[in-house]
């Protein structure tokens, strides 16, 4: 298990909207099925004293740690308030900051991670659909019925596209120890190589699938960092390139982020590269 | 969102950098009036969002006598395809050196990164290939509200100290605005001080709103329509329609066609928990680009509804074919709804890409 188990407890960030709500739902019934202890208060400022599905609300996160023992937090914030919600947060002591938010003007999503960091709390996202541990833990809003538990880590930074991984996985009858979706914003708190090492101390983990997209040069980072065997797919081999950075951007990729040079890179650094999500669970097979 | 000079010098001028005396026209026989503002030499420069501009003939050096002839070309020309339809005239600065200065986001260290070079000007990018150590960079924690002064005289060097106080501004400016980029090139010395001789911004689309920026010029009549019901859509040139969920599944899927030896026209992603209304809408917008002869919907997720996807597919009832692959909650319902109307439906992405690949070849 990476980040977090059963006997975690979670804190729900923005718990009175329409996603709030209704995430705090499938995630207690989640941690219902595997015997864990889910979702044990809700945080909305000026909502404090109500109930949502059964979780009691409080105005803020200092306060519901004032009653209730939980490390982690998911947060649904709308995107406007969603950075100075990680600080609250942060600030409060909680470990882990799960941002599903997306849409977080970057430059509150930089300062945010930022402050988290000095205060010794992890982030990931924005902009992510959170991590699941089948049979302990979720904490986000992926799809708990397309996973099975195994030995084989996910680490990806598109939502979608690792259900679909994962979907394959299980089909194949390959199961996953932790299933973490980064997020897709230029800022993220958690980055590959963050992941892979947490992945690399878990006994249950053998093996990693790396899901990566175009843009910086995050996988190649990830994988100089770790010793696991990898099967990695980066999507937007035809994407249309993005030429609004101008000279800055350039000179910062100097020729890196694009998907094709980025697939080059890997296979370099004797990573499998799969061609079409559908080829990764044969190479997994190979691999462990 | 990206700024025209003229805007980006608008908001510098704000935030105290000196930018060159100037007026904005928008026909040549204004030239005429505002010409004595400026002063004998001029530079006439065309307001267009394009990268070049000065190689492509968009700058132009005049004099009190030629200004007027100067802008009239310029309103007569087009720009790398692009018509220009306002004119900068500046006073035309003495310049005593070019220096090239720009901020943007580090991905990998999630900090703010300046960059500068005391080579500024149109070769920059050439500078970086041929002899990158001539640029510099700094990067340092977001929570400063300024940048250190050592790492500004690490930066600049033998420079003007005043050249690393204008850099500070522009720090101001990039985090003021939401930029994810602020440039100045060059930024030059005169002996009446430091001007940004030029200036390139770059707002975060997130951040538009509180920037009080209206509408998002980047965007095409089918693209700005999309973001306003939350969708994002990109039109390219091949024949195959795309609807997906998720930035990374929807990349997927247009790779995947390339596999397959098809071309997308364009793609959209419908976002999080797609109700009827919303796919019958995306169907539409898609179906609505005249290159497109069959639509691929591969949607796939927890709250996804097939039901609701399949009803909203088949209210569209657009005339192109559409092929779908849905995998969700109530599937079972979602495929018996489509089968009844006629549409195809596919367990995996890689037939029902292949499937779409076939209708066009």
């Amino acid at each position: 298990m990476i980040y977090g188990d059963k006997d975690t407890g979670v804190i729900v960030q923005g718990a009175t909207g329409k996603q709030g709500s209704f995430h705090i739902n499938l995630m207690n019934e989640y941690a219902r099925s595997v015997g864990g202890r889910g979702v044990v208060a809700g945080v909305t400022p000026g909502k404090g004293g109500r109930e949502v599905c059964g979780v009691p609300v409080y105005d803020t996160v200092k306060e519901a740690l004032a009653e209730h023992d939980a490390t982690s937090s998911v947060l649904f914030v709308p995107a406007g308030a969603a950075g100075d919600s990680i600080m609250e947060g942060a600030h409060a002591g909680l470990d882990l900051i799960v941002a599903v938010t997306e849409h977080i003007p970057v430059h509150d999503a930089m300062k945010a991670i930022g402050y988290a960091e000095t205060m010794g709390c992890t982030v990931i996202g924005p902009n992510c659909p959170g991590l699941l541990s089948p049979g302990e833990l979720k904490l986000g809003i992926m799809p708990a019925h397309l996973s099975s538990r195994g030995h084989v880590g996910v680490v990806s930074r598109s939502g979608t596209l690792t259900y679909e991984v994962v979907d394959e996985l299980t089909r194949a009858g390959i199961g996953q120890s932790t299933v973490v979706g980064i997020g897709g914003d230029p800022v993220i708190g958690q980055t590959f190589a963050d992941t892979l090492a947490r992945f690399e101390e878990d006994p249950q983990t053998k093996a990693v699938v790396l899901i990566g997209e175009v843009g910086g040069n995050l996988e190649e980072e990830g994988v100089k960092s770790t010793d696991l065997p990898i099967a990695a797919y980066i999507a937007g081999v035809t994407a249309p390139p993005n030429k609004r950075m101008g000279h800055a951007g350039a000179i910062i990729a100097g020729g890196e982020g694009d998907a094709k040079s980025k697939i080059q890179r890997l296979k370099a650094m004797g990573v499998d590269v799969a061609s079409r999500p559908s080829e990764i669970p044969g190479i997994i097979k190979r691999l462990l | 969102m990206k700024l025209l000079e003229f805007e980006a010098k608008e908001l510098f001028k704000q935030h105290g950098i000196q930018v060159p005396r100037g007026v904005l026209i928008s026909d040549h026989e204004e030239a005429v009036l505002n010409l004595r503002k400026v002063g004998p030499n001029v530079v006439v420069k065309a307001q267009v969002d394009v990268g070049g501009r000065g190689k492509a003939g968009g700058v132009l050096m005049a004099d009190t006598d030629t200004a007027v002839i100067a802008a009239r070309e310029l309103f007569a020309r087009e720009i790398k395809g692009v018509k220009v339809a306002r004119v900068l005239i500046e006073e035309r600065l003495d310049i005593q050196h070019e220096y090239y200065v720009s901020i943007t986001i580090d991905r990998s260290t999630k900090h703010p990164v300046v960059l500068f070079a005391d080579t500024g000007g149109v070769n920059i990018e050439e500078t970086a290939k041929t002899n990158p150590d001539a640029i510099r960079k700094v990067s340092f924690t977001p929570l400063l509200r300024n940048i250190p002064r050592f790492l500004l005289r690490e930066l600049i060097r033998d420079a003007p100290a005043e050249v690393g106080e204008t850099i500070n501004k522009l720090y101001h400016v990039f985090c003021d605005r939401d930029a994810l980029l602020a440039e100045i090139n060059p930024l030059v010395t005169t002996p009446q001080g430091v001007y940004a001789a030029d200036a390139k911004l770059i707002i975060d689309d997130n951040a538009l709103a509180r920037q009080e920026i209206a509408v998002n010029r980047d965007l095409t009549r089918r693209e700005r329509e999309a973001e306003r019901h939350g969708f994002s859509y990109v039109e390219l040139d091949g024949s195959i329609g795309v609807i997906g969920n998720g930035a990374g599944l929807t990349m997927s899927t247009l790779d995947l066609i390339e596999h397959f030896g098809g071309k997308a026209a364009n793609f959209l992603d419908v976002g999080g928990g797609a109700d009827k209304d919303r796919v019958k809408y995306a169907v539409e917008l898609v179906a609505d680009m005249p290159d497109v002869k069959v639509i691929i919907v591969n949607l796939l997720g927890g709250i996804t509804r097939c039901d609701e996807v399949a009803r909203g597919i088949i209210e569209a009832g657009v005339e192109q074919p559409v092929i779908v692959r849905l995998a969700g909650t109530n599937e079972k319902e979602g495929k018996e709804i489509l089968a009844g109307h006629g549409y195809q439906m596919l367990g995996s992405m890689d037939e029902a890409v292949k499937a779409a690949v076939e209708v066009t070849a």
